[in-house]
């Protein structure tokens, strides 16, 4: 048996015009859950399935509501998905890939078969408007994506899957406060002034580990589900440098009609940037049933994954 | 399918011990009210730079010990946590450093109090369906850092403890044995009755030296005891109840319940309700206080230790907390 995903949705706020670029940013004060349930409720009308019908929550996110509990908790609640088990997992930019390889999993082992995969940030609450951060937070978006997983039949459905990380380069591209590891407190008001809780990135480390880490990790997608890169209707690469993406692409030997580059649209949207891409191919009738896709993602952590799935 | 064990525990708290007594240096409390209303008497804090994947490393190490293999024998770290060493990335990345082995996939749970059981969930399930043969699963919480530990937080900062847990779970080849159901649930319409708000992405900004350090610090959980303690006292049977319904056995058949150690006075309820025994429920909060994530591998640890679980034996381990979340899991031993 394997795993398919029967439906998809995407929301993303209207765009505001930030550091000088376009952006989808949420103005009102809300979590990634509040934008996940529009974009979940597509899910389900895609899948002729209602919210009492989920039978697990997966939610990936690296912006969660509040600091706990996670934000499957409060999306559920929105959804009116009653005491269904809601688990919140954390890979960074990878989250979806990590999600969805997660909800293959209960599916094949015949635990759930009706699984809401969210990948969704509100990271334009959590950035450094200062000029000193503008080099980054002009990168980010916020948004939610939704898969509705379920049993999949005959070659429908997840094909094959790799995920990685490698802590090395843990503090090359993170957000390092509030952390638990500082004592006695993990976050001060002079951790706060000295802007410790922003995202900083190595660009040259987060570049070069990323295009050789995408490259590597669609080839062992593509093994994994015994395809050729001939066979991939789209290659939906994320990562937050937009040439990083790109270059990935090329050296896969993908011609530029069959990719989609999340970032090039919306800025980096994380967790959520692969099913926003692909629920807006669905929606626009460019990938439908039968199609092939090659979902990867590669980020912090550094954690990267792709999947190769047909709809 | 191949069913799913946990062949090995190790666990590693900190060696600071801090008691009921020791609280009475920064807070107005007492060492019996502490003990009336929790039955905690000592609890443990970290020191130094220690987050809770150093406490996770220790405890993986000693896991991996104890199952005869090496940390590149292991194919996929799960770490649940909810105080996790940095804001991002995961904590797991951090102990995949800790342990060497770049490449496996790592990432975090955050399910609170029951995190190391949603855990145990996705790591069975990876075994189940042959994707890998070791999961390394670690539950582990450096509390100490994050709590108000003025008499303004008393009533939620003495019920909470650093440590950490960690087991492996590999393949069982025996369909009778190891891992028989998991069951996992959230309410998340009482996410705000046992919660840590801040930083919170839903405000804007996520964060401000206000809920830092204002007189209304939002930076510290807070909790509605009465009301966690009553919901608390009918999830905890109810999911216990569904594992052993749906393996067809009953509360009498128990050899050992090993409930997440959120209050010494929930277990007793909980084992009241299903006319367990004192012989068949684990209890060690006196000594750890609440380490959420990491208090189910710790207890594992220390029944075995103790010789309260034998080959054979039916155990349920099962937790309730923040979310709300509740889960259990039903192993043979």
């Amino acid at each position: 048996m394997r795993s398919a995903i029967l439906g998809v949705g995407h929301h993303l706020p209207p765009e505001v015009e930030t550091f000088g670029v376009r952006r989808p940013i949420a103005t009102d004060p809300v979590g990634p859950s509040t934008l996940a349930v529009p974009a979940a409720n597509q899910a389900l009308a895609q899948a002729g399935l209602s919210a009492e019908m989920v039978d697990f929550i997966v939610f990936a996110t690296m912006t969660p509501d509040v600091t706990f509990p996670g934000a499957g908790c409060f999306f559920q609640d929105q959804m009116g998905c009653t005491t269904v088990g809601a688990l919140d997992i954390r890979a960074q930019c990878a989250g979806f890939v990590f999600g969805l390889v997660i909800a293959d999993q209960f599916v094949r082992a015949g635990a759930y078969e009706r699984i809401l995969v969210i990948g969704a940030e509100v990271h334009s609450s959590g950035l450094d408007y200062s000029d000193h951060g503008a080099q980054i937070s002009a990168l980010y978006g916020d948004g939610a994506g939704v898969a509705l997983v379920g049993k999949g039949e005959g070659t429908r459905g997840m094909r094959g899957a790799a995920i990685h990380t490698d802590g090395r380069q843990y503090d090359r591209f993170w957000c390092e406060y509030p952390a638990s590891r500082q004592h006695p407190a993990r976050m001060t008001a002079e951790d706060f002034r000295a802007g410790r809780h922003f995202i900083t990135m190595d660009v040259d480390a987060v570049r070069c580990f990323g295009e050789d880490a995408l490259v590597a990790v669609m080839a062992e997608a593509l093994q994994a589900a015994d395809v050729s890169s001939d066979q991939i209707d789209r290659f939906i690469i994320s990562h937050i440098l937009l040439e990083v993406a790109e270059t990935a692409g090329t050296r896969i030997g993908v011609t530029p009609s069959r990719l989609n580059l999340p970032a090039a649209r919306h800025g980096h949207l994380s967790a959520a940037a692969l099913p926003t891409a692909l629920s807006e191919e669905i929606a626009a009738g460019t990938l439908g049933p039968g199609d092939t896709v090659c979902l990867a993602a590669a980020g912090a952590g550094f954690a990267w994954g792709a999947a190769v799935v047909t709809l | 399918m191949r069913n799913s064990r946990i062949m090995s525990v190790g666990h590693y708290v900190p060696p600071r011990v801090v008691t009921n007594d020791d609280l009475k240096a920064c807070m107005d409390t007492s060492d019996d009210w502490i003990q009336q209303r929790t039955g905690i008497r000592e609890r443990h804090y970290s020191e130094g730079w220690t987050g809770a994947a150093d406490m996770g490393a220790e405890a993986a190490r000693e896991a991996l010990d104890r199952a005869g293999l090496r940390p590149q024998d292991v194919q996929c770290i799960v770490f649940a946590t909810l105080s996790p060493d940095v804001d991002m990335p995961a904590s797991a990345c951090l102990l995949q450093n800790l342990l060497d082995v770049p490449g496996v996939p790592a990432f975090d749970v955050r399910n609170q109090c029951s995190g190391f059981l949603y855990g145990l969930a996705i790591a069975d399930k990876f075994v189940k369906t042959g994707t890998y043969d070791h999961v390394l699963l670690v539950g582990g919480e450096v509390h100490s850092t994050g709590l108000d530990l003025t008499t303004r937080g008393r009533e939620v900062a003495v019920i909470f403890g650093d440590g950490a847990g960690a087991v492996v779970v590999g393949p069982e080849p025996d369909a009778r044995r190891g891992i028989l159901s998991t069951h996992l649930h959230a309410e998340g319409k009482f996410a705000e009755k046992l919660w840590l708000e801040s930083p919170a992405s839903r405000s804007r900004p996520r964060l401000t030296e206000e809920m830092i350090s204002g007189a209304e610090a939002r930076i510290y959980p807070k909790m509605e005891g009465r009301y966690v303690f009553r919901h608390a006292v009918n999830r905890f049977p109810e999911v216990i109840r569904e594992a052993l319904d749906a393996n067809g056995l009953a509360p009498a058949d128990l050899a050992l319940l090993i409930p997440h150690q959120a209050n010494l006075r929930i277990s007793q309820m909980v084992a009241m309700g299903l006319e367990l025994s004192e012989r068949q429920v684990f209890n060690n909060i006196d000594r750890y206080g609440n380490t959420t994530a990491g208090s189910i591998p710790i207890a594992l640890y220390e029944a075995l230790e103790a010789g309260r679980i034998r080959e054979g034996d039916l155990v349920c381990l099962a937790a309730f907390g923040a979310g709300f979340t509740w889960a259990s899991a039903l192993i043979r031993w």
